[in-house]
């Protein structure tokens, strides 16, 4: 349990690390910045506590968007997917959602297609709602959004292979 | 106690979900101009709304006490007028204007009488008249210590001195027991020139009423009279069966002309 604990929070710490020197940096287009830490919140196992990923999320968030300066983007937009995450793995898989990584090895590819672009997406849309905070913005806030995303779930579907595949 | 604690753990991360919400919100408030701007925007709408319903519902809760203000206003009014108009030659005749409310009324009776919610207690004397917004509705006739009787216009006992409004013509109006809306203008001689609509007001000559409060209006005459005086229909411009609040006017020398009467 304990060598679980410290390879997890090894593994925070190392997508928060590459989050915030790299991904941060990197603004394809001018304005995409893949959200990669997301990773953290879709690699969460169904069978740990719902209500820790609720705090930590909302820490991940509060350091992103210190490091950001967006007052509380990330960290809402990260809590509510976290909120979410139950309903999303019972939409994404269905009867499966309760096995232990369901989301990473033996599921069908398109529920684990349909579980991260979720999660993901959900994101990016009340990241970008936040950042314009506009109605009159609406169609601006879901290009962004959709854009985000893609090239989001790419990193992150690769980072993924690559961990499974360790 | 037990089921509220149950409710609380099984719902605890919805409970924490808008706890942390409510602090990231704040932050966003606290520290993003845009969002502080819009957030205010918002919460100006939302207050304004909030306020407006509120208000509409505590006044519709206040609508007695608003009417009593209005009565209360109302009867300030009359006393303004009624210095105005009717001792304008003779101060403080009309020292006094009580206000009332009809606790009993009727008008399917010969003899309608009107109950009001003031006695001697509230300064009502006996023989005063009575009168309401559109006009003349009575004369008091017995008072309780809270109560007070008043013969209504629609009382076949009841004569009351009346004038046209525009002319000298004296006469005095009556009820035949027949139309809660018609009253008899009688006396009015032949030689008068009269027309349909004219006003019928109180004439003065009488305890109870100065000169000038309506009555009603002429609304059909009959001029084929062998006794040489009209035949007058009056409409009333009270409906005497939805009479709510009534003004009581005190004379002040009432007490004095009796006297005079009675030597």
């Amino acid at each position: 349990m304990n060598r679980e604990l410290i390879k997890n929070i090894l593994f925070y710490t190392i997508i928060l690390a590459l989050q915030l020197l790299i991904f941060n940096q990197f603004k394809l287009f001018g304005f995409i910045t893949p959200f990669i830490y997301l990773i953290i919140f879709v690699h969460y196992k169904t069978t740990y506590d719902k209500t820790v990923l609720l705090i930590l999320g909302f820490l991940i968030g509060l350091i992103i968007d210190l490091s950001m300066q967006t007052y509380g983007c990330h960290t809402f937009s990260t809590i509510t997917i976290c909120y979410l995450r139950g309903r999303i793995e019972k939409n994404s898989f269905g009867v499966n959602a309760n096995l232990p990584s369901a989301m990473i090895k033996d599921t069908p590819l398109f529920s684990r297609i349909s579980f991260f672009l979720s999660l993901i997406a959900i994101h990016s849309i009340i990241y970008y709602s936040l950042i314009f905070f506009n109605i009159n913005l609406l169609s601006t806030i879901f290009l962004y959004a959709f854009i985000n995303s893609i090239a989001t779930f790419i990193i992150i579907w690769i980072i993924s292979r690559l961990i499974s595949n360790n | 106690m037990q089921s509220i604690i149950n409710s609380i753990v099984k719902n605890r991360n919805l409970i924490i979900y808008l706890i942390l919400s409510f602090i990231t919100f704040s932050f966003l408030y606290n520290n993003s101009t845009l969002h502080f701007n819009e957030l205010g925007k918002i919460s100006t709408y939302l207050s304004a709304t909030s306020s407006k319903f509120s208000s509409s519902i505590s006044s519709y809760f206040n609508l007695k006490k608003e009417n009593e203000k209005l009565i209360s206003e109302n009867l300030q009014l009359k006393k303004m007028e009624s210095n105005y108009k009717y001792t304008q030659t003779k101060e403080d005749t009309l020292n006094s204007i009580n206000s009332a409310k009809v606790i009993v009324n009727s008008i399917n009776k010969s003899k309608n009488i009107i109950i009001i919610d003031k006695g001697k207690l509230d300064s009502i004397n006996l023989d005063t008249g009575v009168i309401s917004s559109k006009g003349v509705v009575g004369i008091v006739k017995n008072v309780t210590n809270n109560y007070a009787s008043i013969i209504s216009l629609l009382n076949t006992d009841l004569r009351l001195n009346a004038i046209l409004k525009n002319t000298s013509t004296i006469g005095s109006v009556t009820w035949d027991g027949l139309n809660a809306r018609i009253l008899k203008l009688n006396d009015i001689p032949l030689s008068s020139t009269i027309k349909v609509g004219d006003t019928v007001v109180t004439g003065g000559m009488s305890f109870y009423f100065p000169k000038g409060i309506p009555i009603g209006k002429i609304i059909n005459y009959d001029n084929s009279s062998l006794e040489g005086y009209y035949e007058i229909d009056v409409e009333i411009f009270n409906d005497f069966s939805s009479l709510s609040n009534l003004y009581i006017l005190n004379r002040t020398d009432n007490i004095e002309i009796q006297s005079l009467l009675n030597e």
